[in-house]
């Protein structure tokens, strides 16, 4: 740019009045005195700007803010007059609810429903991130984490650290403000009437535990409660079940632990309220430390030197702003120091935040699993909140598409206001005003729904939500979301609607629908993408379900009754015990183990080499007797089982895998070596490496859930060092199966007088592995239903109003002689068009997430195309069903009317 | 209508306008006190006073042409009308009658 132009351009931007005043100006000022004051100015800025141009923008600018009086100002003559207009909108709006009600009811329940799902939807994501939140010092807790190297290279990623650890870093970091412990010890057995004993899982907690967390008590001092030894804190639901209404501070109970051979009998020292549903901590007993110092002499020396045991969950209270990185750190080094000489150290430690514990926990083996309750990956978290999104938006989707067809219809209305002087803007604002009036009363209803179904979610969830639960935060911004998704989608039919030329809109001609019907089927599309995503995802999920459950395990869990063996009667002298509970005749077969499949104790894993294999692969080991492959019904291929627990200790069965694994062709007769065994945390070295001879192979068979790659087992004799046995199995008939139960209680009691009965069935086990994910699929199956309503009720709209606009020519079809079937494909082809366009954005989407999903599951479904072919025919299907109900009516129809209204 | 009343500025941009007999309009009638009064004068000032005296009766306005100059805007021009004039009159009588009672006294 040259000199000279750049100097034009100055001189005409100072020559112009200042644009923002101006702009200010036209904005206040009423319409009636903008031409003189503007134009006096404007006069009076440019003779004055000739001499000093800075002056005068400044004068102008002046002037323009002396102008900002009531005289002039638009607004305040105009006050009445809006009202006015506002309640017009209102009334209109009504007007068009009521009468179009077909239109405002399918309007009013999709918007509904699309809202209360995400409504409900956030209730719940809220309701997973709150998780832990309520502890006063929530984001100072830590909870220490350790990370182990394996032999086979992999971490061993274990939620809890060695007894000294806590207490070490307690008095050794000054950032470490407090410290809490908790160790899991099993199940105890409690009641003081001997013939109503049940067991109970119990914790014991450091005597902080109260002022740690914020757990409060109803009975008993926070500071005191666990000090004592022998002394429990029990939650109000075990306090009632042993004690009844009334106080139970300072009451006795009977247990099944033993003081020089003498039944303990323990002191209630608090009650704690049940544990709120959204904590990572769910327990009914805690123990007092004090209690196991008294009850063994040795556990003051292992707590205060043991360094390498896994069995204490601690949680460390940290003062802000400290580096959390650097300490764990430390921590490592401190342990390092510590650690034996003679053990390998190969262990790091993560401070784990409090409130990530819930989201973040699903790679962390627990010591107990009161620890880990119901934690949920972040990957759920996601769909939950993408699929809360996507609802709303189809909902939203289908808001924009039922109106503006609805506004099309209006055009007579728009023309005549338009004739009248209507500006576009109090168009858009009848339309913003139908959408604010719809939403409201939307969202009104969907609060109602959620409050009538949230009962039933939180049966269904097993949680507490409540919508008084969400912070007020959440709330204002779920409305917000709700209610400004519902005002943006009224504004594409308000711009259709406005655009509309005057004549057309009175002619009724309503081809200007032209290009709005495009937007109209994209809208349609993304709609039935959604739904094809998600009946596609549905298909999968059943169908991974379905493959979970008929898998065939590689043995039978039909008709088993597993016996717990919790006390040391029922397991000495198994033999009699078995034949006892063999006795009665409904049980067919009776079988001791020491573990069974579906377990829900850890497996002991044997590392176990071979010749061909000197690095040893991990197995798991199990105990059984000579009935057990029969009672499970599990395939012998070669040799013998075991047969005698004492004559066979020295030989194993074992599975395809295993032998694959140790690399052995002619496995019979070859002996393995068995180093070491870890029992869940704990990695023990047997004194003398046991040597054991293989004497028969087995068919491979699933141990676990099929989360988890299929393990080789070991079957060995019940007589080794490993394990003891815990569980019978009963084969039985269950036709009369509370008879049966009377008839076990009563062994038991024999046996056993002071122990209670404690039994599974083997297939309600299975079914419980996969039952968060047999609830997901649940939840998918009603959103996907949900989201398909929608898109169909958006289809039936769309295709109404084509049909309707195109009664004329369905007329002259009929009469020159088409068929009600010729028409009706005539119409679907097009829709259907739309929805096999849908189905190629969609399913590549539901591809791409199910594959994710699948990664859960060790062994999944094969991924086909024939589901996805599968999808899209149910979805075409629904789509033609919506289709063709309306379109055969219009079909159907006489000619005669349609063709007469000339 | 005598309960009209007119105040000191207002009285002066009527006697502008009148003296600019349909010629008058919010920049001449500015130029014209500037020029009389010898003092600035914010052309807003101008405008609120004609704005309540075309309320009050005093005087009436009429549109001109579009023209280039003032941003494309029109011009508003004003005349006195019947009863601002009378008002005027009234004014001038009440003063001069007052003023004839001064004394012949000197002011030096």
């Amino acid at each position: 740019m040259s000199i000279e132009n750049l100097s034009t351009v100055y001189f005409e931007a100072m020559s112009a009045p200042p644009k923002y005043p101006l702009r200010f100006l036209r904005w206040f000022c009423r319409e009636d005195s903008l031409d003189e004051i503007e134009g006096d100015l404007t006069e009076v800025f440019l003779k004055q700007s000739a001499t000093a141009p800075r002056k005068a923008k400044w004068n102008f600018g002046w002037s323009v803010i002396k102008y900002f009086r009531p005289e002039f100002i638009k607004q305040f003559k105009q006050q009445p007059n809006t009202y006015g207009m506002y309640k017009s909108y209102f009334k209109i709006s009504l007007r068009q609810l009521i009468k179009n009600k077909t239109f405002s009811v399918i309007n009013i329940s999709v918007l509904t429903l699309g809202f209360s799902c995400f409504l409900l939807l956030s209730l719940y994501l809220h309701d997973e991130l709150s998780f832990d939140m309520f502890h006063r010092d929530a984001n100072t807790i830590y909870r220490i984490t350790q990370q182990e190297r394996q032999d086979n290279g992999t971490l061993r990623n274990i939620s809890s650290v060695a007894p000294t650890i806590g207490k070490e870093v307690r008095e050794q970091f000054p950032e470490v403000e407090d410290m809490v412990r908790l160790s899991a010890f099993g199940r105890v057995t409690l009641g003081n009437d001997p013939t109503n004993r049940t067991h109970e899982r119990a914790l014991s907690a450091d005597a902080n535990f109260f002022t740690f967390f914020d757990f409060p008590l109803v009975e008993g001092d926070a500071k005191t409660a666990l000090k004592e030894p022998f002394t429990i804190v029990v939650s109000e639901t075990i306090k009632e079940k042993y004690f009844g209404a009334g106080a139970a501070l300072g009451k006795q109970i009977w247990s099944g632990l033993r003081r020089a051979g003498q039944p303990v009998y323990l002191t209630v020292s608090g009650v704690m309220k049940n544990f709120p549903k959204n904590s990572h901590l769910q327990m009914d007993i805690l123990f007092s430390e004090a209690t196991w110092h008294s009850l063994y002499n040795d556990y003051t020396q292992y707590v205060t030197t043991e360094w390498v045991d896994t069995e204490y969950t601690t949680y460390l209270k940290i003062k802000p702003q400290s580096n959390t990185a650097l300490l764990s750190t430390r921590i490592e080094a401190l342990v390092k120091n510590n650690y034996p000489a003679d053990r390998e150290f190969r262990s790091s430690f993560t401070l784990q935040p409090l409130r990530k514990i819930h989201t973040n926990s699903s790679q962390l083996e627990s010591a107990a699993e009161q620890f880990n309750v119901n934690s949920i990956k972040p990957f759920y978290l996601y769909t939950f909140a993408a699929l809360g999104f996507v609802l709303l938006l189809t909902a939203c989707l289908n808001y924009m598409n039922l109106s503006t067809a609805m506004a099309i219809k209006r055009t007579r209305e728009i023309g005549t206001r338009k004739t009248l002087g209507a500006p576009k803007n109090q168009m858009v604002v009848q339309f913003i005003t139908d959408s604010v009036l719809f939403s409201l009363l939307s969202l009104l209803l969907s609060v109602g729904l959620a409050y009538l179904v949230l009962p039933w979610i939180n049966v269904f969830t097993n949680k507490e939500i409540s919508i008084s639960s969400l912070p007020f935060e959440w709330l204002v911004m779920v409305v917000a979301v709700i209610l400004s998704v519902g005002i943006l989608a009224a504004l594409y039919p308000a711009f259709i609607a406005t655009r509309v030329s005057i004549v057309d809109a009175l002619k009724r001609e309503i081809k200007i629908g032209g290009s709005s019907l495009s937007v109209r089927k994209a809208l349609l599309v993304m709609q039935f993408a959604i739904s094809v995503m998600m009946i596609a995802s549905t298909l999968i999920i059943y169908q991974q379900l379905n493959y979970l459950r008929e898998k065939d395990l590689g043995f039978s869990h039909e008709n088993l009754v597993v016996i717990d063996v919790n006390s040391r009667n029922l397991r000495r002298n198994f033999e009699t015990v078995k034949s006892e509970f063999g006795k009665p005749a409904e049980v067919l077969r009776v079988a001791a183990s020491t573990r069974v499949p579906g377990e829900w104790k850890s497996f002991p894993v044997a590392t176990t080499k071979s010749n061909q294999n000197t690095m040893g692969s991990e197995m798991i080991f199990v105990g059984i007797d000579r009935d057990f492959l029969e009672t499970y019904k599990i395939k012998l291929l070669a040799g013998r089982t075991i047969e005698d627990p004492v004559a066979d200790s020295l030989k194993i069965v074992v599975t395809q895998l295993a032998v694959e694994q140790l690399g052995l062709t002619d496995p019979i007769g070859q002996v393995v070596e068995i180093p070491r065994v870890r029992y869940g945390e704990r990695m023990e070295e047997l004194d003398t490496p046991f040597r054991v001879e293989i004497i028969g192979v087995v068919e491979n068979f699933y141990f676990e859930s099929l989360h988890r790659k299929q393990l080789p087992v070991i079957f060995g004799a019940l007589n080794t060092a490993i394990q003891v046995i815990d569980y019978y199995t009963l084969q039985i008939n269950t036709s009369n199966w509370n008879n049966t139960l009377e008839t076990l209680k009563a062994i038991n009691h024999k046996i056993d007088p002071d122990t209670p009965l404690e039994y599974t069935f083997l297939d309600a086990r299975f079914e419980e592995m996969y039952l968060a994910d047999a609830r997901r699929g649940q939840i998918f199956l009603v959103l996907s239903i949900i989201v398909v309503i929608i898109a169909s009720l958006g289809l039936f709209a769309l295709v109404s109003y084509s049909v309707e606009s195109r009664l004329k020519e369905i007329g002259v079809r009929k009469v020159m002689g088409a068929s009600v079937s010729s028409i009706v494909a005539l119409i679907s082809k097009e829709f259907l068009v739309l929805v096999i366009i849908a189905g190629a954005i969609g399913l590549p989407i539901a591809g791409y997430y199910m594959q994710s999903w699948l990664q859960e599951f060790a062994y999944h479904i094969p991924f086909g195309v024939l589901v996805f072919a599968e999808a899209l025919l149910i979805t075409l299907v629904i789509a033609f069903i919506t289709i063709g109900v309306r379109t055969a009516r219009a079909a159907v129809l006489n000619p005669v009317n349609s063709l007469r209204s000339e | 209508m005598t309960q009209h009343s007119l105040g000191e500025f207002e009285e002066l941009v009527l006697l502008m306008v009148a003296a600019q007999h349909d010629e008058a309009y919010g920049v001449t009638i500015l130029e014209g006190l500037e020029e009389k009064i010898k003092k600035k004068v914010n052309i807003s000032a101008v405008h609120v006073a004609l704005k309540r005296m075309e309320d009050k009766g005093f005087v009436k306005s009429r549109f001109g042409g579009i023209t280039e100059d003032r941003g494309g805007r029109r011009k508003k021009f004003y005349v006195i009308t019947a009863l601002g004039k009378k008002m005027l009159d009234t004014q001038y009588d009440l003063r001069n009658s007052i003023y004839k009672q001064i004394p012949k006294i000197s002011f030096g």
